[in-house]
């Protein structure tokens, strides 16, 4: 469990790590806290050429204030944030969220910017990002841009984030008066990522009637907030339920498959994949397709979580399963 | 000896602070990958990703032409120097199984070590075994112990339907006439998965050989440095004295190192045939990939009543999967689990078979209480056969627990148990629970649709087994001319503390300070010969061998003492360093003074004593075992629907005898407790249906934290044992009582579905289906 060799860089700031990862190609790969990298790394699992690690960049960290939202660089601790006043104030459930990430020492150097990046079904931060209707800062050389939450997970362990841009920042919105939040979830033991689990922000107009839920699921299999707002539906809570389809729709959610399988992988990992199931080493398979071992790994980093396996045996034996002859 | 008093004992008895926990505390513990030696060389295995394949070629020479890398050693190279391959602990005469250092021509498991790659670092190692390149031709592997049998593929040649060993008492038909006519049989299938002792710190060998003098120095992680030299030395055919094993701390052992495995002979072999010093250090994927599984067994196992729920006879067909390489020899352990199913109750028939059968998967190690599934087995039956009698399943057990007026009492396998009280720690643990109260909530929470239970584990447990490798243990105490004491014994803790019980008995024993009292241990060049730290043996056997030792030094002291203070030798009383005449507190010689006597004037010793205060004594016990007993409770919390167990209580009431240190007993209970309880709820080392290991990170392979334990109460019965100071073995139990204990929590839990419990784990996944099938059947 030691990690191939490769380039360290440590940029000073956002706009110099985004010109490295654009310099160096798809062989680089930035790196926040590495509560996910790192141990893929030790496996061998991640064999980028290079590292970009984000942590001198001071331009991601803070919290603050900014047009009306509360601003979270992407480099803050989730640890700075579980003890900040301010995200207790004006992010209720981002606060009540973050002492559900794996635990102390973990949360110590796991960041804000990492955990969304990773984009796992199974983490609460995307769930949160969700539930409050976040907005995304993302910087590449070629300019700075903002993307919904609700637009910025497309996939198991994917998001559109293009290979030259990094996640800079999120942008919460400031609760109001008559609002109020949940987050609940169902691990095997505490701090482990989560069976199941529920991040519900509700605000209330005047009248008392809800004027905004939000509802963000995680580690579920499939469509997310449609089944909340079947939910309501079954309670016969309907401007509950009619907020929630709304909401389901404006947040351009659909019934989106999270399932795990072969089915997820490219023409290229499929074949990547079914090399390794015949016992291929990356170096072989890398032979054959004229590619190096180093990019066989990424397509590896790449394959196992949409595959929902953790090794080549697994692997292995999930293409074997799926193969008709 | 006779003028020797007994001192009183000042520390025995009270929880001394541990002296290990100022090292370890703050992270300066040292661990074999602590250990640097100049010029030192890193190994690193290849291991098979196939069950079972047919090795067709191995080609090394991309990795041996990577800078940095001295060798890539393979089977040919390594396993024609095996001299002989045998373990003190289980004897040169069993039957025993395979164990070459590297796999040959065919593979039986994933993590099967096929080479060994030697470089400058453990990176480089990692490399360059990346890039050895086997050729297999697959073959069908045997993966599940439990058809086995009926297997046409074999995972060693030779072993016919796959079968390591078998044992059996008396013909199951001679008992059939008692469970024809019982009023009452329960008869259940019970399965425990395969789980692993997962030591913090895994296992890693430093292994430096020196040409010029022909020796072998080896820094171990082990639970037995005097084992792993007696094994090296066999191994390479080399002399013992010229084999010297050093081991300062070892974090976690659980049985896992209590001998060298295939990896660590390789590290042995390869020793003279390279540049350096030879450092091997295990990671957590090979540990579980390759260190070992336990438990993963089955038993068909049957108890006959009379109508007043009077155990009438009790049988088990036992069978455990003992994967393609255990270590040791498992099949005599492997009857252990018969021989022990009858329990702390009164059996009057009983039988049992037990087999060990082989599987292309990890190899079976020793593990903290490694006939446990006795236990498992007998402990769920019970409660299983109160719901069906309609009884309270600790009525039941007050039926037919053994009572202090039955002992000695013999179980119907021949085990002889005396110095037990299974009666009073089960009454003792149940009062700390107030049983009645927690029945009467039970019964309010059910009304609001809550599933709260109680379960309960009684067990007896043979500790400190004196045979073999264990049948002695020796102590050698020296006091400086400083009047400071230094004690030598064998060692082998991998954190039960024995550190601070050898300081804390020779305190008491020779009436000094316990701060002027200093241990070494583990190094096999200084310490007297023992068998480490197995079987619950380590308290009471260096307890022996400290009192056998200190009884020398006591006398001679004594006899110094009464010659210089002109007084008789009985009127001689030991205390804070000094020895004074009883009555006249003014009349004393320090320890100090008594010591530059005995090395610096030796002519003014009284007539007959020896010059010099060192001494080494040899414990041998007359009992060949020592019997312990204790009773676990665990109550839970269940919810049905999302299969969430939530631990409330976790009582545990032991008499392990006298305690040397309360705080280290429950230490002891608290770590075997954990275990268990992780065995139960989150822990399987699991295999897919290729046997491809699904559960290689501790992401994968959950163990229990702080956060899902609830605090561990401690109820504490003592009846001395046969042996010095009346102590008895407290390591394993834990482990052995609280898995029963949490399952038939569980399954009290969902009594009211009809829900009965005969398969581990209890994962969330497992409980909705129990509860899903259970009301399927009810439903039509």
């Amino acid at each position: 469990m030691k990690a191939a060799a490769f380039g360290y860089h440590a940029p000073e700031g956002a706009a110099e790590a985004v010109s490295l990862l654009a310099g160096l190609g798809e062989d680089a790969k930035p790196i926040a806290g590495g509560q996910s990298l790192v141990p893929m790394l030790a496996l061998r699992l991640a064999m980028p050429e290079h590292l970009v690690d984000l942590r001198r960049a001071d331009d991601l960290r803070g919290v603050e204030r900014r047009n009306g939202d509360l601003w979270i660089g992407a480099m803050t601790s989730q640890a700075a944030i579980e003890g900040s006043a301010a995200v207790a104030r004006d992010v209720p459930l981002l606060a009540r969220a973050t002492p559900l990430i794996g635990h102390f020492q973990i949360r110590n150097r796991g960041t804000l910017g990492g955990s969304l990046s990773h984009g796992d079904a199974a983490a609460e931060y995307p769930a949160v990002a969700l539930a409050l209707g976040a907005r995304f800062e993302v910087l590449s050389p070629r300019g700075r841009r903002t993307v919904a939450a609700a637009d910025f997970f497309t996939g198991v362990y994917e998001t559109d984030l293009a290979e030259d841009e990094i996640l800079t920042g999120a942008a919460f919105p400031v609760r109001r008066d008559r609002s109020g939040f949940a987050v609940e979830e169902f691990a095997r033991r505490r701090g482990d990522f989560a069976i199941a689990g529920a991040a519900v922000a509700v605000e209330l107009d005047p009248g008392g009637r809800v004027a905004r839920c939000g509802i963000g699921l995680f580690g579920l299999g499939s469509t997310p907030l449609r089944a909340a707002a079947d939910t309501f539906d079954a309670l016969g809570a309907r401007p509950w339920a009619e907020r929630a389809h709304r909401e389901l729709r404006a947040s351009g959610e659909t019934r989106r498959s999270v399932a795990f399988g072969i089915d997820q992988l490219t023409p290229q990992e499929l074949q990547v994949a079914r090399l390794v199931a015949q016992g291929l080493s990356n170096r072989e398979i890398g032979e054959r397709l004229f590619l190096s071992p180093r990019t066989i790994g990424s397509h590896l980093y790449r394959i196992y979580p949409k595959a929902g396996v953790g090794s080549r045996t697994e692997l292995a034996t999930v293409i074997v399963g799926s193969d008709p002859d | 000896m006779s003028a020797v008093r007994a001192a009183a004992a000042r520390y025995a008895g009270t929880r001394v602070p541990r002296v290990e926990d100022a090292r370890l505390l703050t992270g300066h513990g040292t661990f074999v990958d602590d250990v640097v030696r100049p010029g030192m060389v890193h190994a690193c295995f290849v291991r098979s990703p196939l069950a079972r394949a047919r090795i067709t070629g191995i080609d090394a020479t991309a990795a041996l032409e990577l800078d940095g890398v001295h060798a890539v050693f393979l089977a040919d190279d390594l396993n024609p120097g095996v001299h002989e391959q045998w373990y003190t602990l289980i004897g040169r005469d069993v039957p025993d199984t395979p164990r070459p250092p590297l796999a040959r021509d065919e593979v039986r498991f994933v993590g099967d070590p096929v080479a060994m790659v030697v470089a400058d670092d453990r990176y480089l190692a990692e490399d360059a075994a990346e890039l050895v390149e086997v050729d297999y031709e697959p073959l069908p592997p045997v993966v599940d112990y439990v058809t086995a049998r009926e297997s046409d593929d074999l995972v060693h040649e030779g072993y016919p339907r796959n079968v390591a060993g078998e044992l059996a008492a008396r013909p199951a038909e001679e008992l059939a006439p008692i469970f024809d006519a019982a009023a009452h049989v329960v008869e259940a299938t019970i399965y425990q998965q395969a789980y692993a002792q997962v030591p913090m710190e895994t296992r890693g060998l430093v292994a430096e050989w020196s040409a010029a003098t022909g020796e072998l120095t080896l820094w171990a992680a082990t639970q037995s440095p005097h084992e792993v030299r007696l094994f090296c030395s066999r191994l390479l055919g080399v002399d013992e004295h010229r084999v010297r094993v050093v081991m300062r701390d070892t974090g976690g052992g659980f049985g896992q190192k209590v001998a060298p495995q295939r990896e660590d002979m390789c590290v042995m072999l390869a020793a003279p045939k390279v540049p350096g010093p030879l450092k091997w250090i295990e990671d957590r994927r090979e540990n579980l990939l390759a260190a070992g599984k336990s438990r993963h067994e089955h038993a068909d196992a049957r108890i006959a009543f009379d109508s007043e729920g009077k155990i009438l006879a009790a049988s088990i067909d036992y069978v455990q999967d003992v994967g393609a390489y255990p270590t040791p020899w498992p099949v005599g352990t492997a009857a252990a689990v018969g021989m022990f199913f009858p329990g702390p109750y009164r059996v009057p028939d009983a039988t049992f078979t037990s087999t060990c059968v082989f599987s292309n998967t990890s190899g079976r190690t020793a593990y903290r209480g490694p006939w446990q599934f006795e236990s498992v087995t007998r402990e769920v039956l019970l409660d299983a056969a109160a719901r069906r009698m309609g009884v309270d399943p600790a009525e039941l057990r007050r039926r037919n627990l053994i009572r202090r007026e039955d002992l000695p009492y013999t179980n119907p396998n021949g085990m002889p148990y005396d110095d037990i009280s299974p009666m009073e720690t089960f009454e003792q643990a149940l009062k700390i629970l107030d049983y009645g109260a927690f029945r009467r909530e039970q019964e309010r929470a059910r009304a609001e649709g809550r599933y709260l239970g109680v379960g309960t584990c009684t067990y007896v447990e043979p500790t400190t087994a004196a045979m073999a490798l264990h049948a002695t243990e020796g102590a050698t105490i020296r006091i400086e001319p400083s009047g400071k004491v230094n004690v030598y014994v064998s060692g082998g803790s991998s954190g039960n503390s024995i550190e601070t019980t050898v300081v804390q008995l020779t305190a008491d024993a020779l009436g000094v300070d316990i701060a002027d009292v200093s241990t070494v241990q583990g190094d096999t060049a200084v310490t007297p010969f023992g068998g480490g730290a197995a079987g619950s043996r380590s308290g009471s056997m260096t307890a022996g061998a400290v009192a056998e030792t200190a009884s020398v030094l006591r006398e001679r002291i004594t006899a110094i003492a009464a010659h210089r203070l002109e007084a008789a030798a009985e009127d001689i009383e030991l205390a804070g360093g000094r020895a004074s005449v009883r009555g006249v507190p003014s009349a004393g010689v320090t320890l100090a003074e008594i010591a530059n006597l005995a090395y610096f004037e030796p002519a003014s010793l009284p007539p007959g004593v020896p010059a010099g205060l060192e001494a080494s004594g040899r414990y041998s016990p007359e009992h060949p075992i020592i019997w312990a007993n204790a009773t676990h409770v665990s109550t839970c919390e269940v919810d049905p629907r999302a299969g969430r167990v939530t631990l409330l209580r976790h009582i545990v009431s032991e008499d392990c005898g006298p305690m040397i240190n309360p705080s280290v007993v429950e230490g002891q209970i608290a770590g075997g407790t954990v275990q268990g309880i992780g065995g139960v709820l989150y822990e399987h080392l699991a295999y897919d249906a290729d046997g491809n290991p699904v559960t290689t990170t501790l992401m994968d392979y959950l163990l229990p934290t702080a956060a899902e334990v609830p605090g561990i109460e401690y109820g504490h019965v003592e009846t001395p044992g046969p042996g010095p100071g009346g102590y008895k073995g407290a390591g394993e139990g834990g482990a052995i009582g609280a898995p029963p204990a949490v399952i038939n929590a569980v399954a009290d839990a969902l009594a009211p579905f009809g829900v009965e419990i005969t398969r581990l784990p209890l994962t969330p996944e497992a409980i909705v289906a129990l509860v899903r099938e259970a009301r399927r059947e009810v439903a039509p």
